[in-house]
């Protein structure tokens, strides 16, 4: 028995090394039965609305994970809120970081029922779960009526996630630098044109070297192009929606703008610095061309950095559009989940959509304006200078789609390329348009551009 | 020839035939079934993430001869291989054969201070350099009095991420080094010194050729690791400039976990397959040593 002790103990290892983390997962907290239908609170929403008093799933315990990647504290205060309502439902909230979190979704989703019944969802990579998704049982007319971005995410006539709030561009500037320059709110620039004129008087230069840039857009080259050709009328794909157009006149001139600002008017530096969101923090930098989630950037890193926002200045009055925007998402729901579980799932759904002081919650977290009609007004919200710097043209952005990553990924590379490696601007583009289109004959994309108000003006 | 010892007891056998069971099903599942799925992929448009899965023949082979991006990251990797191989294996045998010398004291605390950088983790190192590479506040441009901005200039932003992995890799190669000098027989050394010989007489004709399985091992085993490097390319640059520091295995990563072409990755990645046994190969017949 001796001698075969150690192969014994080493089968034992290997064995139990092959299977892993295997094993049986902690038994499931549920709920208790819920026997109240009545519940004594009020009707929430306009047109979605939400009726509380009722029985989910009969008042039989039910239990739903919902996979999120960031803000589980703020989400978990949602589940709770409901769980108060209906006690026999239980939502374990199940928080992944962002990195992994779209290789383990699907992977997760493939498995139906024992995939997560709720999961966050961010439009870039609705062709990877569309499959696994269930519709929303709300008629389409009460998601459009109170939420203005929902008929952009119809899909076949059904809703599968809407944007509770959206986000885009605006130019945030420095206010002690702003003033000790002898600017006030006067001079907020409307046209690109008065923007660098702004910029110069913000520009400090010393025995040659730059010491205060003006206008810092290192790092968010790509992220301007993605935006400014629609300033022109120039949009990202042709009709068809499935074909790229980045070599349209609104492109070349975008490029042309953004290079000569650095190369012609000196107001920034393409070394200064490899990230302007750091620079601006740092007080380096005099405006910045940012997006929404910057506000909470610049709390949690820079509160002592003194700021102000404007809307994205325009190549004329009355664009076609300011800017592209682009939608934070409602949950998901997945489609191979329990009959019980997708029951609770819809009226979570339905309470999620309904109410307006959840969907105000998670604008102000995520600093995005509201999709929320009833909202838009809302001083709260309109104090957040991320959204009040776009809340008045809020109409006349513009959201692309649902784009692969391929269109951000080469634009990126070929404004380093313009910038950084002085490749001739119209056969980078060119180049850069091939490879997109190539990638883009690979997926079921199609732009939403189509759906924009001005488009075919 | 040694003469096979029989094994003794009916303990050893089992655990002979566990080891090698345990071995042979650890290798099928995670090396050969997914080279050979890859391999099968690498003729498929495939996204095992939403199920895509459609055969599309030799597309994926074409695509990748059609595009730049793998054209400048093949040579960049080429580079990137015979640049770093070269230093590791230059440096790391000067400093073994200082440090072996009679006329070096303290050689633990030369060796161990060559050799913390290998035992350092890559992603911290890397992060460590990306700081060091900053054009505003990094220490490099400090230190040298230069106004460079390394990591976003075409011309710079591949060797400086070479410079960063040679300072990485550089004491595995002096500990080897270290080892195989050690083996050399002192019989050889006292033998040339009574024939004259000088230092580099010495050196060209004792200690190289004494060595050689060592600089094969060094070689061989750089050029795979090599071949694969992505990590400092992703911490330090993302590619860029543009795709001026985009290597093959880089490329793989960017079509496969970005934009999720798992079967034209696949089929970049058969390609640096082939390239690694080809190169390897060459290797072996270069420094005149067989498997």
């Amino acid at each position: 028995m001796k001698k075969r002790f150690p192969a014994v103990l080493t089968a034992a290892v290997l064995l139990l090394s092959m299977t892993g983390c295997g094993g049986e997962e902690a038994a499931l907290q549920e709920g208790v039965r819920d026997t109240n239908p009545d519940k004594g609170l009020a009707v929430m929403g306009n047109h979605v609305t939400y009726d509380p008093n009722h029985l989910v799933n009969g008042g039989e315990p039910v239990t739903l994970d919902w996979w999120l990647w960031d803000a589980p504290d703020l989400f978990g205060s949602i589940a709770r809120e409901y769980q108060e309502m209906h006690p026999n439902v239980t939502i374990r909230i199940i928080n992944n970081p962002w990195d992994g979190y779209w290789t383990k979704l699907p992977l997760a989703l493939q498995k139906e029922e024992k995939g997560p019944t709720l999961f966050n969802v961010h439009n870039s990579y609705q062709h990877l779960i569309l499959p696994y998704m269930a519709p929303y049982e709300i008629p389409m007319e009460d998601l459009t009526a109170d939420y203005f971005t929902a008929a952009s995410h119809e899909i076949d006539g059904a809703i599968y996630y809407t944007d509770f709030g959206v986000m885009t561009g605006a130019i945030y500037y420095n206010k002690d630098m702003w003033e000790a320059a002898g600017l006030t709110d006067e001079d907020i620039p409307e046209t690109w044109e008065e923007f660098r004129e702004i910029a110069k008087q913000l520009t400090i230069w010393e025995d040659g070297k730059l010491v205060q840039a003006g206008f810092n857009y290192n790092g968010e080259m790509h992220t301007l192009l993605l935006g400014l050709p629609y300033q022109l009328g120039d949009t990202l794909f042709l009709e068809d929606g499935k074909t790229a157009d980045l070599t349209s006149d609104g492109m070349v001139w975008a490029v042309q703008m953004l290079k000569d600002m650095y190369d012609t008017d000196r107001i920034g530096d393409k070394d200064f610095g490899t990230d302007s969101s750091q620079s601006f923090g740092q007080g380096q930098s005099a405006m910045v061309y940012k997006w929404g989630h910057f506000y909470g950037y610049m709390g949690t890193n820079y509160p002592d950095i003194r700021y102000g926002t404007f809307e994205i200045p325009t190549a004329e009055p009355d664009p076609f559009a300011y800017d592209r925007y682009n939608g934070e998402a409602t949950p998901g729901i997945n489609k191979n989940a329990s009959p019980e579980q997708l029951e609770a799932a819809q009226d979570f759904i339905r309470f999620y959509l309904a109410n307006t002081r959840v969907q105000k919650e998670l604008c102000m977290y995520y600093s995005l304006f509201p999709a929320n009609n009833q909202l838009r007004e809302d001083e709260a919200l309109q104090e957040n200078p991320a959204i009040h710097a776009v809340s008045e043209h809020i109409e006349d952005y513009i959201w692309p789609g649902a784009m692969p990553s391929t269109m951000e990924e080469n634009l990126k590379i070929a404004g380093q390329d313009i910038l950084y490696n002085n490749k001739d601007i119209r056969k980078t583009l060119q180049t850069t348009e091939d490879i997109v289109n190539v990638d883009l004959a690979n997926t079921d994309f199609t732009s939403s551009e189509h759906l924009y108000d001005k488009y075919g003006e | 020839m040694l003469k096979r010892r029989p094994l003794q007891s009916r303990s050893e056998v089992i655990l002979r035939n566990i080891v090698v069971i345990f071995l042979t099903v650890y290798m099928t599942i995670f090396l050969l079934v997914p080279i050979v799925m890859a391999f099968a992929g690498s003729f498929h448009l495939w996204n095992p993430l939403n199920g895509t899965y459609e055969w599309i023949g030799l597309d994926n082979y074409i695509r990748m001869f059609r595009y730049p991006t793998f054209w400048t990251a093949m040579s960049n990797t080429l580079i990137f291989c015979a640049v770093v191989v070269t230093f590791r294996v230059v440096l790391g045998l000067s400093l073994a054969y200082a440090i072996v010398s009679r006329l070096t004291v303290h050689k633990t605390f030369f060796r161990t201070v060559f050799y913390m950088p290998t035992v350092t983790p890559l992603v911290a190192v890397a992060f460590v350099w990306k700081i060091m590479y900053n054009p505003q506040f990094g220490l490099i441009d400090q230190i040298l009095g230069l106004d460079i901005n390394w990591l976003y200039d075409s011309v710079f932003a591949l060797p400086a991420v070479m410079v960063m992995t040679v300072w990485k890799d550089f004491g595995y190669a002096v500990i080897l080094f270290m080892s195989g000098l050690l083996s050399v027989p002192s019989d050889y050394y006292e033998a040339s010194n009574i024939d004259g010989a000088n230092a580099w007489q010495t050196f060209r004709y004792i200690t190289l050729p004494m060595i050689r399985p060592t600089m094969v091992f060094v070689v061989i085993t750089s050029l795979i690791s090599y071949l694969q490097a992505y990590v400092p390319v992703m911490v330090m640059t993302e590619g860029g400039p543009g795709t001026a520091t985009y290597l093959s295995s880089y490329l793989v990563y960017d079509q496969a976990f970005v934009k999720y072409n798992f079967g034209y990755a696949s089929a970049i990645a058969f390609f640096i397959l082939i390239l690694t046994a080809v190169l390897t190969a060459l290797s072996f017949k270069v420094t005149g040593e067989r498997g």
